[in-house]
């Protein structure tokens, strides 16, 4: 299996590596993790007070792929609000990634990364769940 | 062989391919024409003639194994007719799997969860979210990521297989006492245990031999 153009570039150079402060009351961590890989992925958001999404990081441990996801989820995610950020799809991922079949739930682990970072935002500010799925 | 007869515990009489004789499901042979049969739809346990139970001993598990592909090896039926030799192949196969599946401790660990009917983490192309698993799992990666020598990437792969060992001590409990709960957490640890073991063994080798 080869990775594509965009998988490469995101791997060899990843954006948006490293971690905030956990404790901090405007970061939200996700941590999620692949069990039949063995891999593992956090990903952090900075939300702003107007609850914009200033800053994101990762750290990823696991394939190409998985680190190629959660580097563009990085990227894109800034500028978006919570709701905006929350509807982001694996598809979307695996489409600009060009993910093969056997790799889509990297795209996955990272949606769910994602959503994770952005409910423990919420819970931390005591923000309600909302319903959108 | 043991005490479990491959033919004590099954169910109804079927007719042998060959001369239609009446055979246990599990026989491997007629008992009438000595035909090989096809290979029982059992667990790997029962084909191997062992308890189903997550502690074996690996010495009677080789020995149940090579006693059995001793007797349905193609090898042995190399003359025979076609169907014979198809039907060995398959024994040796299925014999081949079990073994496979029950040698590995974690493979082990997972086939006894879905036996019990259970989803099975490692299987799966899920997401977990334990945070006590991910932040060890995390931890233990970054720890390797920032060691710079040999001698440190191997005390890292040391600690991670005796905690692969002390995995299996707890899995055996685990299912003695059918907490299947407790298993599949074990399970699961065991799968992020043996990644970070292999990543630093890999790691070692890129240190070691740096032309690689």
């Amino acid at each position: 299996m080869s990775y594509s153009e965009k998988v490469i570039d995101h791997y060899e150079h990843p954006r948006n590596v490293g971690s905030f402060q956990k404790s901090d009351g405007g970061v939200g961590t996700g941590l999620v993790g692949a069990p039949a890989c063995g891999d593992v992925m956090k990903l952090q958001i900075k939300v702003s007070a107007e609850g914009i999404i200033e800053d994101a990081k990762f750290k990823t441990f696991g394939c190409g792929s998985a680190i190629a996801s959660s580097s563009l989820v990085t990227e894109w995610v800034k500028g978006k609000t919570l709701d905006e950020a929350a509807k982001i799809k694996n598809t979307e991922i695996a489409q600009h990634l060009a993910l093969p079949p056997v790799k889509i739930h990297c795209s996955v682990l990272a949606e769910d990364a994602i959503k994770a970072a952005i409910a423990d935002y919420k819970k931390k500010n005591g923000l309600e769940e909302d319903a959108a799925q | 062989m043991n005490e479990f007869d491959q033919s004590s515990s099954s169910g109804a009489i079927v007719p042998c391919w060959s001369c239609k004789g009446p055979i246990s499901p599990r026989a491997l042979f007629c008992s009438t024409c000595g035909a090989v049969q096809p290979p029982g739809d059992v667990d790997h346990f029962t084909r191997l003639g062992l308890r189903r139970a997550y502690s074996l001993d690996p010495a009677e598990l080789d020995r149940q194994y090579f006693g059995f592909q001793r007797r349905l090896h193609p090898d042995r039926f190399a003359t025979r007719a076609p169907k014979e030799r198809a039907l060995s192949q398959a024994q040796a196969t299925a014999l081949n799997d079990a073994y496979e599946t029950l040698k590995d401790p974690l493979k082990r660990a997972a086939y006894l969860l879905r036996l019990a009917g259970r989803v099975v983490d490692v299987d799966q192309a899920a997401t977990v979210t334990d945070p006590e698993l991910l932040m060890e799992a995390m931890e233990m990666r970054e720890a390797l990521a920032e060691a710079d020598t040999p001698d440190e990437v191997a005390v890292l792969a040391a600690q991670a297989e005796g905690e692969m060992a002390q995995c299996e001590t707890d899995l055996a409990r685990a299912f003695a006492e059918q907490d299947l709960d407790v298993a599949g957490k074990l399970t699961t640890r065991m799968k992020y245990l043996g990644k970070l073991a292999e990543e630093a063994r890999s790691r070692k080798i890129r240190m070691t031999r740096p032309g690689i």
